[in-house]
């Protein structure tokens, strides 16, 4: 990404999304985050959390509902909620269709330890690949289904289930500006949030609308995308906002706590370098898929990212982040190959509708990419040819130790 | 429960919504008695001033209104539904106003070279205290549409101001009784947590 302009502290260049720079050429997420560690009141935000939770305590069946995927962020904000507050969360788990094993294990570890009652949604496979390849044609990004299944579902189940308070983990600020620390107010994660970055723009009913024509839908299939009615919401009084809002977000002490806690474990994921980065992004086995599509629109993927943060609170070197990058990004996942077939589109189809949603200036370059690596679950992975499923390889293997 | 107040034309059904929306049961009260059972009234208005007023008299709506604030509970006037607070209204054949609130509806002056009628997005200046105001930064932008504005007898009771050419007053309020010259109905996010602040609003101020 030579070519790319990028910020001078953190190094996320110009096509990351909601990014601007300053004179000095540093960037506004790095400048949120100043304002976060300077000058957010953190004791008063916690205080407000306090009445929050005692708000809502006691008072319908669940005192809260936490969705959950299974990663740092979900499994860390449940174990605070429980252990912190004492309350009684229903946690509620979106399954986009691509868990993996170590996940699912973590979670099991989580939910038996802390005593809690979960309850799990998947949604229909074969809406959720014809919508995966809507988004990927339409917007070059396939996790719409994801995405939009995770923000409203649990919004639906708090209204079937009458419990108005939602705890969500991570606020967006940490990463984007689509809400700006700066701003001093706490992100609630509503529809506006759900309208602004979440849904790419395109709602349920555009979704309906995009592939009715040439799909066997039922419209009832697409209501787990859909957001609730704002009237139902505000019947329910529902408040949904994130931990990270009231507590500073640290992950690499969450990691530590859950780890410690609950027997978390990291887990390797396409194009991350397992010994720095073990506890990114390990919920979802198209995670390499989607990392790799941003590489070749915006010339940067996961690895930026994380390197970025780590940057930002100085606990790395520009030039170890630069070694990272150079080694672990660019690469080709090995999960394209289930991608394809699940969508049954061949790569150099996927290439063109890639290449139409590139962000300028960056130019893609998709004859040098190599293949990288395999994850050790990789022969687990649910396969598909022709629309049907293809039995996995035996193959035993163990989830690799986790270093930090 | 809140009411709506009937009296033949304004933009009842778009307030209508905005409450609905907001998780609210309204309910339309077309004649005197239905107020009794009103925690909260809006009076909504898109019309000529004299033509409302002429409305409002005959269905016998004056006392009961008056009788209403009398006993505390909060209104809210919307566009004409807040000029109707006023004494008078120069509008058409001018009019009587229901006098809750003193002071003169007017045409703005010809000398600000402005198209009238005030359409669009501006920005509120709200005073700061009113419990309706909660949450609303101090510079709020609502949508507006009006030929006329009110012109307060009493700062006191000027609780925001708008320029268009002039300042002039966008939001009038004495005790239980609030107008807004604006529509908050049509005014996005801003507009409905004004609307939710008046109807958990308990009329004093």
């Amino acid at each position: 990404m030579s070519n790319l302009k990028t910020c001078t502290r953190c190094g996320l260049p110009e096509t990351y999304e909601t990014i601007e720079f300053d004179e000095g050429g540093v960037c506004n997420i790095c400048r949120q985050k100043e304002f976060r560690d300077g000058k957010i009141n953190w004791e008063a935000r916690k205080e407000q959390l306090n009445l929050l939770i005692e708000k809502y305590r006691g008072k319908y069946e669940y005192d809260c509902i936490v969705p959950f995927s299974g990663g740092k962020d979900s499994t860390f904000t449940l174990h605070y909620l429980v252990k912190e507050y004492g309350v009684r969360p229903l946690v509620v788990q979106f399954n986009h269709g691509f868990f993996r094993d170590n996940l699912l294990k973590n979670a099991e570890r989580t939910f038996k330890s802390l005593g809690v009652d979960v309850m799990t949604f998947t949604p229909n496979w074969k809406v959720v690949k014809r919508v995966m390849k809507e988004a990927l044609i339409r917007k070059g990004d396939f996790c719409w289904h994801c995405h939009t299944g995770i923000f409203s579902y649990p919004m639906h189940v708090a209204i079937k289930y009458q419990v108005p308070l939602l705890i969500w983990g991570e606020p967006s600020s940490e990463y984007t500006a689509y809400y700006d620390y700066r701003d001093d107010e706490v992100e609630q994660v509503d529809e506006t949030r759900f309208n602004r970055f979440v849904n790419l723009g395109i709602t349920a009913e555009d979704m309906e609308g995009m592939i009715c024509t040439d799909f066997d839908l039922d419209p009832r299939d697409l209501l787990p995308y859909t957001y609730p009615k704002m009237r139902d919401l505000k019947k329910l009084g529902c408040q949904s906002v994130c931990l990270g809002s009231y507590i500073p977000w640290d992950v690499k002490k969450n990691v530590q706590i859950i780890r410690e806690e609950l027997g978390w474990q990291g887990d390797e994921v396409e194009g991350i370098p397992f010994s720095k980065y073990p506890y990114e992004k390990i919920e979802c086995y198209m995670q390499g898929m989607r990392d790799y599509i941003k590489y070749l629109k915006r010339g940067y993927s996961r690895v930026t990212q994380m390197t970025a943060l780590d940057l930002r609170n100085g606990r790395i070197t520009k030039q170890e982040a630069e070694q990272l990058i150079d080694e672990y990004e660019g690469k080709k996942p090995p999960s394209l190959e289930l991608f394809l077939d699940y969508l049954e589109m061949t790569e150099d189809e996927f290439n063109d509708i890639v290449m139409k949603t590139v962000v300028p200036p960056h130019k893609p370059d998709f004859d040098s990419m190599e293949v990288g690596r395999r994850t050790w679950d990789f022969n687990r992975w649910y396969r598909e040819k022709d629309g049907k499923p293809v039995i996995e390889e035996k193959e035993s293997s163990r989830v690799p130790e986790m270093s930090l | 429960m809140i009411a709506i107040l009937d009296y033949g034309f304004g933009n009842v059904k778009s307030v209508w919504n905005a409450l609905d929306a907001l998780g609210e049961d309204p309910y339309l009260a077309a004649e005197g008695k239905e107020l009794d059972q009103a925690t909260h009234l809006i009076i909504p208005g898109v019309g000529s001033y004299d033509v409302a007023m002429a409305e409002l008299q005959a269905r016998d709506l004056f006392e009961p209104v008056a009788c209403y604030v009398r006993s505390g509970r909060p209104l809210l006037g919307i566009c004409l539904g807040m000029q109707l607070l006023g004494d008078y209204g120069e509008e058409g054949k001018g009019a009587r106003g229901l006098g809750l609130i003193p002071g003169q509806i007017l045409s703005f002056p010809d000398s600000s070279g402005l198209d009238v009628p005030h359409a669009g997005w501006n920005t509120a200046r709200l005073r700061s205290g009113h419990p309706v105001f909660s949450g609303l930064p101090e510079h709020s932008d609502f949508y507006f549409v009006h030929s006329y504005r009110f012109v307060c007898a009493e700062p006191e009771h000027v609780w925001g101001t708008t320029d268009y050419g002039e300042d002039f007053c966008s939001v009038v309020g004495s005790q239980n009784v609030l107008g807004v010259q604006f529509h908050p109905e049509k005014s996005q996010k801003k507009g409905l947590r004004l609307l939710e602040n008046f109807c958990e609003w308990d009329g004093k101020c």
